[in-house]
């Protein structure tokens, strides 16, 4: 069972792939000016993380070698369009506004990441532990950033007016740039965050009590 | 069981029958929700017609049988029009389709009886940029052209502030986003003829 | 089937400085972020993503319109879209080898990572979107592609300064990365004045 809990530690904090690694980041960023849509999005990625970690574990004692990063395209490929055709089909405005990115999931590289890492040489359950935990991971980060350039660039949190009418938009947090730069004012205090662990976990057996 | 996994035969095999499932799976799933997307895509237009005439509706259902009650929907010149009587005053919408920056943007466009107002305007597909010229689905924008006047046979999409005046033709453009602000203006230029020749507006 | 009535040009000229692909769309940030570090290797890439970019919006614009399109197979549009983009990647790698070895050394490692590149699916996804003609579809691709090596090759030159710059440790590579790839977005929208062919 401990397994489990270090995959979660690792995957949504400690290795979180967004922080640490800067992975997938491609399919997601442009709509983060939209908390919904980020939302959905970041459940698709971690639906398909999860699903297709799971599947391509379940098959791995059956997939020649030849086509094995075929197969994993194919599979991952078959649950986004899985994905876009629900969303079509019953949540049409968000799928209006996701247009293209919804595809684009595929070329995620956390999910290629994880059934290459992963899925191909654990059991299918653990598999789909990690994968769903590394989609959490993403979703975290991401949910973030979208939190914020929404409140900013809109007022507004999940189209719900929360800011006063007043307070002047900042019309740089709904274009895309700004998703730069709070992406990376994010990892900054993740980061810090980590370095503080760090260095007070390797001062404690000194017995040294600094911050 | 005994299997070369590296045979020739065996990936030729593999790779058939797991593409086979895939594609079986989607293609029911695809037939099983394509009366559901044919669906949205009316829905899409109706709202559209809707918001663009400015008449209020609570759910999905209920534009579907406010459109249904209220709009009058008459092909002329193989043009589609929707008219509608809102206060005493008689509406009439059109479909209009023109190019952004990118790609097509298409829509509705409402003007009063005697086309010198825009009731109001509403886009069904757009594949703009996010952030940029996507945000002319965004409410502010297309609150600026509710009962804005035309003049001249158009409204200007400025891109430099304009005052908050209902009367002056003049709404602002988007930050970033000039081409697909100027193409808005250009569609409304090139549809306010076809709606007066339509109505017989001079 | 109605294109929409853009000049081939604009859209060349647009996708390479004010709607770069990368810049304002974020696609292709992986490899982006990872290959960035060293300028002659980001010149690289920046050159097979270019080909690679052109190649396959022009086959999948082939397949869209004479395969897809009538068979009405829309649903697997990602999945044929994506096996075309490995697929070229894998003969265009067997060609180079044969043809340049050269070339083959300089590109060659660069290859298998493009498939995963989202760009690439992501100029074919929209050029499908957006319904483009033949010619729209290549110069869009290619525009695209030169949009994707100048801001990687940009942005490589940028970091051999950043590099060593007093950075707070937190924000050291990635973080640092991120906001100099924001500075070059706001630098990018300005292009919107410059071009204006419409």
């Amino acid at each position: 069972m401990s397994d489990f809990k270090k995959i979660l530690k690792n995957n949504f904090w400690l290795e979180n792939p967004v922080i640490v690694q800067i992975l997938g980041i491609c399919s997601t960023l442009a709509v983060t000016n939209n908390l919904r849509n980020t939302l959905i999005m970041t459940i698709g990625v971690t639906l398909v993380t999860a699903l297709s970690n799971f599947t391509i574990s379940a098959m791995r004692n059956l997939i020649p070698r030849k086509v094995r990063m075929i197969t994993q395209v194919l599979v991952i490929s078959f649950y986004v369009i899985m994905v876009d055709i629900v969303l079509r089909a019953y949540v049409p405005d968000v799928s209006k506004a996701l247009g293209p990115y919804v595809g684009l999931i595929i070329t995620n590289c956390i999910i290629m990441g994880r059934a290459e890492a992963f899925a191909q040489g654990n059991r299918p359950l653990i598999s789909f532990w990690d994968g769903f935990t590394a989609g959490l991971g993403y979703m975290f980060v991401l949910v973030v950033v979208a939190f914020f350039r929404e409140l900013l660039g809109f007022g507004t949190v999940l189209g719900i007016q929360v800011l006063p009418a007043s307070f002047p938009k900042w019309t740089i947090m709904v274009m895309p740039p700004s998703a730069f730069f709070v992406l990376a004012s994010f990892i900054w205090i993740a980061r810090e965050m980590q370095i503080k662990k760090d260095i007070s976990k390797t001062s404690q057996p000194s017995g040294g009590e600094k911050k | 069981m005994k299997f070369d996994r590296e045979s020739k035969v065996y990936t030729v095999v593999f790779t058939f029958i797991t593409s086979f499932i895939f594609l079986v799976v989607l293609s029911g799933l695809n037939v099983l929700t394509a009366q559901q997307v044919k669906r949205n895509q009316e829905l899409f237009t109706i709202r559209a017609v809707l918001n663009a005439m400015g008449i209020q509706y609570a759910s999905d259902e209920d534009a579907i049988n406010t459109f249904n009650s209220k709009v009058k929907v008459e092909t002329k010149d193989s043009y589609k029009v929707f008219s509608s009587e809102v206060n005493g005053d008689m509406i009439y919408a059109i479909l209009f389709s023109g190019s952004g920056l990118w790609g097509n943007i298409s829509g509705v466009l409402a003007v009063n009886s005697d086309v010198s107002k825009v009731v109001g305007i509403d886009f069904i597909s757009q594949s703009e940029t996010p952030g940029l010229g996507g945000r002319i689905e965004e409410n502010w924008f297309k609150e600026q052209f509710r009962n804005e006047s035309i003049v001249d046979g158009k409204v200007v999409v400025s891109t430099t502030k304009v005052p908050d005046s209902k009367d002056d033709g003049q709404v602002d453009a988007i930050t970033g986003a000039t081409l697909t602000s100027k193409s808005i203006e250009k569609i409304i230029a090139t549809y306010i003829p076809i709606l007066k020749s339509l109505l017989g507006v001079n | 089937m109605m294109y929409p009535n853009i000049n081939p040009l604009v859209l060349f000229f647009a996708s390479i400085f004010t709607s770069n692909i990368l810049l304002t769309n974020f696609l292709g940030m992986c490899s982006f972020i990872s290959i960035s570090k060293d300028l002659k290797s980001s010149n690289g890439l920046g050159i097979a993503v270019t080909l690679v970019m052109t190649i396959t919006t022009a086959l999948n614009w082939i397949l869209e319109r004479y395969v897809i399109t009538p068979m009405e197979l829309g649903y697997l549009r990602y999945i044929i879209y994506i096996i075309v983009i490995a697929a070229v990647v894998q003969v265009l790698e067997m060609i180079i080898d044969r043809v340049s070895p050269n070339l083959y050394m300089v590109l060659g490692i660069f290859l298998p990572l493009i498939t995963v590149n989202c760009a690439i699916l992501g100029v074919a996804l929209f050029m499908q979107l957006r319904n483009y003609s033949f010619i729209q579809s290549v110069l869009f691709g290619l525009g695209s592609g030169i949009g994707w090596w100048l801001a990687i090759v940009l942005l490589a030159a940028i970091r051999k300064k950043t590099e060593n710059a007093p950075v707070p440790a937190p924000l050291k590579g990635v973080g640092i990365t991120l906001i100099t790839i924001g500075i070059m977005a706001m630098a990018f929208i300005g292009f919107a004045g410059m071009i204006n062919v419409q």
